[in-house]
């Protein structure tokens, strides 16, 4: 048999793979393999297509510096969709969890969180979730925390704008059906409780509606002098706003987070105009972090990102996590849920980042107005 | 609750808007069942592709399979591409979705209208991404006043255009010959054929009909929706209800049950519970189906034979 050059190499190399080869000259450091778990597709596919494309600039960003995430470590993502209901949402995190990953990300929306965290009560794992219903960081998962501000703290801040720099006394309520409409309703019930007042009418409206006739005309004719939203959809809400303008109702509107979106600043065009919103994110008031964050998002995907529910804080979710293996060199999922307890003004993009008891990470959020597709800083407010 | 009879006409007006999208949309259920006996699942998604396709040519800037497009089309041109465009794509559903299933029974073709409705919503994804959109309206202004109602032109706009081919669509049936071989065809296929009528082709000439009813449903829905590819699954799901109320195969009955579905389901939103609007049609459709299975105007299986 002739030897040529081509057999010589691929003999050697399947003899050295074969006796371990490898580990005598040092094999590629392994990959670090954390879950995602956003909605890919369904009528929430936009704030999962932001939840990618945070995911992924982030893991690019830290794969490309000395040293990759610690001792060359890179990092893996591992994508399952959430889609838009809950059952898939689970069957993608059983999914998930026979995956070998160190940590999840996502899911942002409430309902999921609230749906997963049956199974997740049993998992020993980071669980990096993005929905800021109270309830979520109530439910015994042992590895759950909150990257964004919870509603207690929008809710409160909504409220307080309402009736202390508004004056309102007659305040509405609108919200969707979901897990995250109902629990900012309540938080916003629980607020005014506080100021010694009751909503004068607390409507919800059902999932996917897309006529709110008979909800603007019961806020008209209960002579509301203040509307609270909470929605999460920025469909939802631009066709709500135009529907608020043509029905000419006319008092001053302040949202959840949502409202501010840029998707649903894009969507609603001028009827968003003086609509208020308490969100996590102000472009331009946040850190150098968030600037840069910005920056390269926009070069990496030719397009804005939603800071705020989508793309931001999923951005910080990878970074930080990135920050805690590094510091302990491992990856051990119950030695990082100690470090994560631990957190304490961590810079991330939605600012600092401090682990409460409930493992709440983010404490602030701002009060802005809409006006001609901005948004623009009206007030800070620390929970 | 006091009654206010501005709240109430306003109410009216809205209640008949949605009701007449969900009458044409009902119409395209029942067209198709008559005239093949299966139920079309993608009659929803034949509101939504339809819009998006007319966005694309409608805005100053548009990605479209991530290339941005600048065509802004004037509005008029772009409802009669779109619609000659969905005479091609009405042809080519009837080619792929029910011609190469018609002889093995009604499911493998309720199956192929489900893989139609998927994959058109994925396709749309994959086109124009998951980013709502926003088609212009014909009006440049939002609101009207009518005396002391604030009314939406484009509320007027769907309730006349619907009115309108509701009157086009009873000379059709009842005044010319494509309507005459249509119904003979949707009561008897096998008759019609035997007294010459190209049952082929007149299921064909329906099924067209039916995805331009959904065409222009879209159409007229746009400007007031915002365009996602989900937009047109409730609105399916509503307007079967109501052609299931007004009894399904009955085109009168597709009609008056959307009608009454989109005003009850607004009033009831407004004097009873706006969470509860969804359930409040589907206990229409219940009430109604335990008094009168056969629908309102729906025939009883002993009468039709």
């Amino acid at each position: 048999m002739q030897l040529t050059r081509k057999k010589f190499l691929a003999t050697t190399a399947a003899s050295g793979a074969a006796i371990g080869f490898p580990a005598i000259i040092g094999a590629a450091p392994e990959p670090i393999r954390i879950g995602s778990i956003p909605p890919l597709t369904g009528s929430n596919a936009l704030l999962g297509e932001q939840e990618h494309d945070g995911v992924l600039l982030a893991v690019e960003q830290i794969n490309a510096r000395p040293g990759k995430v610690y001792d060359d470590r890179p990092f893996v993502i591992v994508e399952e969709d959430a889609t838009n209901d809950n059952q898939s949402a689970v069957s993608a995190l059983n999914k998930m969890l026979g995956e070998n990953v160190v940590a999840i990300v996502n899911p942002v929306l409430s309902t999921q969180i609230q749906a997963m965290a049956p199974v997740m009560k049993d998992q020993v794992i980071p669980w990096m979730t993005g929905g800021t219903a109270v309830k979520n960081m109530q439910l015994g998962v042992p590895g759950a925390f909150r990257l964004r501000a919870s509603d207690a703290i929008t809710a409160a801040a909504i409220t307080n704008f309402i009736v202390g720099e508004k004056k309102a006394k007659k305040v509405a309520i609108l919200h969707a059906s979901d897990a995250f409409g109902t629990g900012g309703a309540e938080q916003i019930v629980i607020n005014l409780k506080k100021h010694g007042l009751d909503p004068i009418v607390d409507l919800q409206y059902p999932k996917d509606a897309k006529d709110y006739t008979a909800e603007i005309l019961r806020i008209k004719q209960s002579g509301a002098d203040a509307l609270a939203m909470y929605v999460q959809n920025p469909s939802d809400t631009a066709v709500i706003l135009q529907q608020i303008r043509s029905l000419n109702l006319t008092c001053p509107i302040v949202g959840s987070p949502s409202l501010a979106n840029t998707t649903a600043i894009q969507t609603a065009g001028k009827n968003a105009n003086g609509a208020y919103a308490a969100v996590d994110f102000i472009v331009g008031m946040n850190s150098n972090i968030a600037t840069h964050f910005l920056t390269s998002f926009y070069n990496r995907f030719h397009k804005q990102p939603d800071v705020g529910s989508g793309s931001g804080w999923v951005f910080d979710a990878v970074n930080l996590l990135a920050y805690v293996y590094k510091q302990q060199r491992s990856t051990d999922p119950k030695q990082t849920i100690a470090s994560l307890e631990k957190i304490r003004n961590w810079e991330g993009v939605l600012g600092a980042h401090t682990a409460d008891a409930e493992h709440n990470m983010v404490h602030t959020v701002s009060i802005g107005q809409i006006n001609d597709g901005n948004f623009a800083l009206v007030k800070k407010v620390t929970g | 609750m006091s009654f206010d009879p501005v709240a109430n006409l306003q109410l009216l007006v809205s209640g008949l808007a949605i009701g007449s999208i969900y009458a044409l949309v009902a119409l395209g259920f029942v067209l198709i069942y008559n005239a093949v006996g299966v139920v079309n699942f993608a009659q929803g998604d034949f509101v939504m592709f339809p819009s998006y396709v007319a966005i694309s040519f409608l805005l100053p800037s548009i990605a479209v399979f991530g290339t941005i497009v600048h065509w802004q089309l004037p509005l008029l041109l772009v409802y009669a591409v779109v619609l000659v465009l969905m005479v091609g794509f009405g042809l080519l559903f009837t080619r792929v979705a029910y011609y190469p299933l018609r002889d093995r029974g009604w499911m493998p073709v309720v199956i192929a209208t489900i893989g139609v409705s998927i994959f058109l919503r994925n396709l749309a994804q994959l086109v124009w991404g998951s980013q709502p959109q926003v088609m212009p309206s014909p009006f440049s202004v939002q609101t009207i006043a009518l005396g002391p109602l604030q009314v939406r032109p484009q509320d007027l706009l769907i309730i006349g255009v619907t009115a309108l081919l509701i009157v086009f669509q009873y000379f059709l049936f009842e005044r010319t010959m494509l309507g005459k071989q249509m119904r003979a065809t949707a009561q008897d296929r096998d008759a019609a054929r035997l007294i010459g009528i190209r049952v082929g082709r007149i299921v064909t000439i329906t099924f067209v009909y039916s995805v331009l009813l959904g065409t222009i449903s879209g159409l007229l829905v746009a400007p007031i929706f915002t365009v996602t590819k989900e937009m047109g699954a409730l609105i399916a799901l509503k307007a079967f209800a109501a052609s299931i109320v007004g009894g399904f195969g009955s085109i009168p009955g597709a009609i008056i049950g959307g009608l009454a579905i989109g005003v009850i389901e607004t009033f009831g939103g407004f004097y009873i519970s706006t969470a509860y609007v969804d359930a409040i049609a589907f206990v229409i459709l219940i009430v109604v189906l335990v008094v009168r299975p056969q629908g309102l105007f729906g025939e009883r299986v002993g009468e039709k034979a």
